[in-house]
């Protein structure tokens, strides 16, 4: 029609797309963004390191974690695929997955608790009887997946794992607990827990999408607004300073000596949450630990307070206290945010039902962050899935947790570099003399 | 008092100086050009040219801007604390002369003069040889152009008034050199506010002085306020304190700045330049502010605006800002945490108030270092005072680097040339530079940062109704 644009004329043409189509889309675009999972498609489907093997995944079902699913299936593995969050399942996504690569994907959001386990027993293959084809790697984000397979699945289930990899801080924290104790009866890679890992993922990955998940959730304007992130660890310390390059006054709550001297000398205040509480209007939990904003707190808040959690379990904020406490809940106010109305007429608007706000409320890190996160796991998991051939040999690895192997990391940090164009420089033989020797001195 | 040729501290730092000022004139990209642009004509050929401001390695290549377009110059300095020696040797010695036959300009500047010597040295400046008066002014805080306009006062009235009450230390020194000056030389201020073609004004409280003067009917010469130029203000002001206030925090103290609470009294271009660079080396920075919207800017840009009352116990660092007066009192430093640091970056001494500090009963002074005095309280707690609350960039070091000060001092070259080429386009009053000069003077600073500037199309000048050469914004626009 005259005056059109080819926008129009194109949007007129396509018949409202199905769920799957709008996944597809969505993970090309994300595709596009991964160079390091681009290269290892491409080296997988030469090499097929997993052909004939099972993997059980439990991830957040994105648009990047559909790359990486495509890049294990590229190398030759079946993918059974659980969500790692009861919310943060892109319907989409799992729609686009199961349409076209034959993986089985056992995911929705908005899944209640039983759903959400049955989904993981799913992805386990697991039955009753104790037949089913158990997965022979799992990949596991959080600790869930691990756990079932020790306390819910048939030994027979279990005896099969070969070994895997964990992808967050708290999954590779209660990992090292099972080991501990001695219950933990496979080897697991403790993926996050990489310097490039911390860098990327922890910190910029979570700087750039907590905040993403805060805005669209509360729409609430950060310049001028005292925003209290609970924890400064890796992810605490990229959300307070993207919180303050927007302007807030970011005020810091921590256990640990050392973090809090390094938040003190980066000009943040550090204060108990006990005092923080009342002075914060917005709070986000970033600490991997229980009960960190409690009822007491909840108390003595300001009208309007925002509250966030980062960490990867809904337990930092208590949020069963501030239902106890509440007169009434007004429920998606807006997506993601429900008001909670207390006694005094105080209202506290709680975002993603206090779980994971980047992942429940947006869309998770960056495709380029997680291109390297799980970049490394698709490497380690090669890794595992070859050592394993020498089941008796001496590549085999205990039970336990253990670091991400070789230089995995640097050759994945290579691999992106070289995407990117960036050039880096070599050592020369000098300096490698000089470096190895401990006679050059003064 | 006759006209002496020179008196700096030592003027066998001239050959360092030299050397500094070379360096320096790489840095200085806008004055050279202005140079080269006005070798041939001479613009400032018979300007006899009084200049009163801090004598550092930067006023140095100014000076010999001045010179180089025709002027004859004689130069004091405009604080006691701010000369640098080396800077003023290589002055009076000047770039062909030597220690023993300097061929330079009379400077009369040293580091650490007396309020006495402060204010000799400013009328050396303004006294010129024969007889002879300056004809501009280039000032910086405007005590040369205050000290012109009162002995003409005076010499009107037929005398200096007696001392009055409350009278600070430094006016007591005014009038002095004032009543000595009309018993030997009456008439000599009238005649030189008779010559006088105009002042170039460099800093906000100079200029103030002169908008209050404009108003009151008192101002006996036009005025150009280059401090107002956007190329001086926004860029000085700011980026200049940004580099020059912690430079002196850490020289005259060595304190670690990250993880400190920090004042900053003032969010003016100052202010914001000095809460910046405070924030960037890691400490927490608090605003104080009178102006709601100053306040606003600073809330915005993440930092807690509070009244220092409210946080006098928990700051370490506090700095000067505002150019007004009674900032911190002596009852504030009564309260402070023991060995916080005061130190001022505005023009004048009177934020902080030394005074009231010194009359405090029982107050002890110690002198650590030059421009560096640790006061005990009865109490037993301390303070660290910089530069006696002068201003400490200058005090405690060597002021804004070249390459902003290039900026500042183009614009005060190009405000000279102005009044003194032009004085019939510039009544009494006080003016700012057109846009297309300040402009101008950005222009001649991009090359050396490799700013590669685009070119508006002619459709494009047109649709926003501007000359593709500029200037391309509304005298209202703020930047």
């Amino acid at each position: 029609m005259k005056g059109d644009n080819v926008r129009d004329a194109r949007r007129r043409q396509r018949s409202a797309p199905g769920l799957a189509e709008l996944g597809e889309g969505r993970i090309r675009y994300s595709e596009r963004m991964m160079p390091l999972l681009a290269a290892l498609r491409s080296r997988f489907s030469a090499d097929k390191p997993f052909d004939g093997l099972t993997v059980a995944a439990c991830l957040h079902v994105t648009a990047e974690t559909a790359v990486l699913v495509r890049v294990l299936r590229a190398g030759g593995a079946r993918v059974r695929l659980a969500a790692s969050n009861p919310l943060s399942t892109q319907d989409d996504i799992a729609a686009a997955l199961a349409a076209r690569d034959g993986v089985e994907v056992f995911a929705r959001a908005g899944a209640d608790r039983d759903t959400y386990y049955g989904h993981i027993a799913l992805a386990l293959g697991a039955c009753a009887d104790g037949t089913g084809d158990g997965p022979d790697l799992v990949l596991d984000d959080g600790g869930d997946l691990v756990a079932a397979l020790h306390t819910m699945a048939p030994q027979a289930v279990l005896d099969r794992v070969r070994g895997g990899c964990e992808g967050t801080t708290t999954g590779v924290l209660r990992l090292r607990r099972m080991a501990a104790e001695g219950t933990l009866a496979f080897p697991m890679i403790a993926a996050s827990d990489t310097p490039v890992t911390r860098i990327m993922d922890n910190t910029h990955g979570t700087a750039q999408s907590v905040i993403d998940g805060l805005l669209r959730a509360s729409g609430v304007l950060l310049a001028g607004k005292t925003v209290v992130v609970a924890g400064f660890g890796a992810c605490g310390a990229g959300i307070a300073e993207s919180a303050r390059a927007l302007g807030a006054r970011v005020v810091i709550t921590e256990v640990d000596a050392v973090r809090a001297l390094d938040a003190v000398l980066r000009g943040f205040r550090v204060l108990p949450i006990a005092d923080a509480a009342p002075l914060g209007e917005v709070f986000i939990t970033a600490t991997g630990s229980a009960e960190v904003i409690t009822g007491e707190h909840l108390a003595v808040m300001r009208d309007g307070a925002i509250l966030a959690n980062a960490g990867h379990f809904d337990v930092e904020i208590d949020v069963r206290a501030l239902s106890a406490m509440a007169v009434a809940v007004d429920t998606d106010v807006r997506p993601h945010a429900d008001a909670y109305r207390l006694a005094d007429g105080r209202r506290l608007l709680l975002l993603a039902e206090g779980r994971v706000v980047n992942l429940v409320a947006a869309d998770g890190h960056p495709p380029e962050v997680m291109d390297l996160a799980f970049g490394i796991e698709a490497l380690a998991l090669r890794w595992l899935a070859a050592s394993a051939e020498f089941a008796g040999g001496a590549e085999k690895l205990p039970p336990g947790v253990h670091p991400v192997p070789g230089d995995i990391d640097a050759e994945a940090a290579r691999l992106v570099l070289n995407a990117l164009g960036a050039r880096l420089d070599t050592l020369t033989e000098a300096q490698q003399a000089y470096l190895a020797s401990w006679r050059l001195g003064s | 008092m006759s006209a002496e040729p020179y008196k700096v501290a030592d003027i066998n730092l001239a050959a360092f100086g030299r050397k500094e000022i070379q360096l320096a004139e790489h840095e200085m990209p806008g004055l050279m050009a202005t140079r080269a642009e006005y070798a041939a004509s001479q613009p400032l050929r018979g300007a006899r040219i009084t200049g009163s401001l801090h004598m550092t390695i930067q006023t140095a290549v100014l000076i010999e801007t001045l010179v180089a377009l025709g002027a004859q110059v004689r130069w004091a300095s405009c604080n006691i604390f701010s000369t640098q020696d080396h800077a003023a040797a290589a002055v009076a010695v000047g770039p062909d002369g030597t220690a023993d036959n300097p061929k330079g300009i009379p400077v009369f500047a040293w580091k650490g003069e007396t309020l006495e010597e402060y204010w000799w040295c400013t009328e050396q400046a303004l006294t010129w040889p024969d007889g002879a008066a300056p004809n501009m002014i280039l000032d910086d805080g405007g005590d040369a152009t205050l000290f012109v306009h009162k002995g003409a006062e005076y010499e009107a009235a037929g005398a200096v008034p007696s001392p009055a009450e409350g009278d600070s230390e430094e006016w007591l020194v005014i009038l002095d050199r004032l009543r000595n000056s009309l018993a030997d030389n009456p008439g000599k201020w009238t005649k030189a506010v008779a010559e006088i073609k105009g002042v170039t004004e460099e800093t906000t409280t100079g200029v103030h002085r002169l908008y209050e003067m404009a108003k009151s009917g008192s101002l006996k010469f036009p005025a150009i306020n280059v401090n107002d130029s956007v190329t001086k203000s926004k860029f000085d002001n700011k980026y200049g304190c940004r580099h020059s206030l912690v430079d002196g925090i850490n020289r005259g103290t060595d304190v670690l700045i990250g993880g400190k609470v920090a004042l900053v009294c003032g969010y003016g271009d100052v202010g914001k330049g000095c809460a910046e660079s405070l924030r960037g080396q890691g400490a927490r920075v608090i605003i104080t502010e009178i102006d709601p919207i100053c306040a606003l800017q600073a809330a915005m840009d993440g930092y807690q605006v509070a009244t220092i009352e409210d946080v006098i116990d928990q700051v370490d660092i506090f700095v000067t800002t505002t150019g007004n007066k009674d900032i911190i009192t002596a009852d504030h430093m009564a309260k402070m945490k023991h060995q916080a640091i005061v130190g001022n970056i505005g023009h004048f001494d009177n934020e902080i108030d030394m005074a009231g500090l010194t009359a405090t009963p029982g107050i002890k002074r110690v002198n650590v270092k030059p421009q560096v005095d640790e006061w005990t309280f009865p109490d037993g707690h301390t303070i660290i005072v910089l530069s006696e609350g002068r201003l400490l960039n200058l005090g405690n070091a060597t002021g804004h680097p070249s390459f902003v000060m290039s900026n500042s001092f183009t614009n005060q070259v190009m405000a000279q040339i102005e009044i003194f080429t032009k004085p019939e386009e510039y009544p009494i009053g006080v003016y700012t530079l057109p846009k297309h000069l300040d402009e101008k003077v950005a222009r001649l600073h991009l090359d050396a940062l490799g700013v590669k500037l685009t070119v508006l199309t002619k459709e494009q000048a047109d649709y926003i109704g501007v000359p593709v050469e500029g200037p391309y914004k509304p005298d209202h626009y703020r930047y």
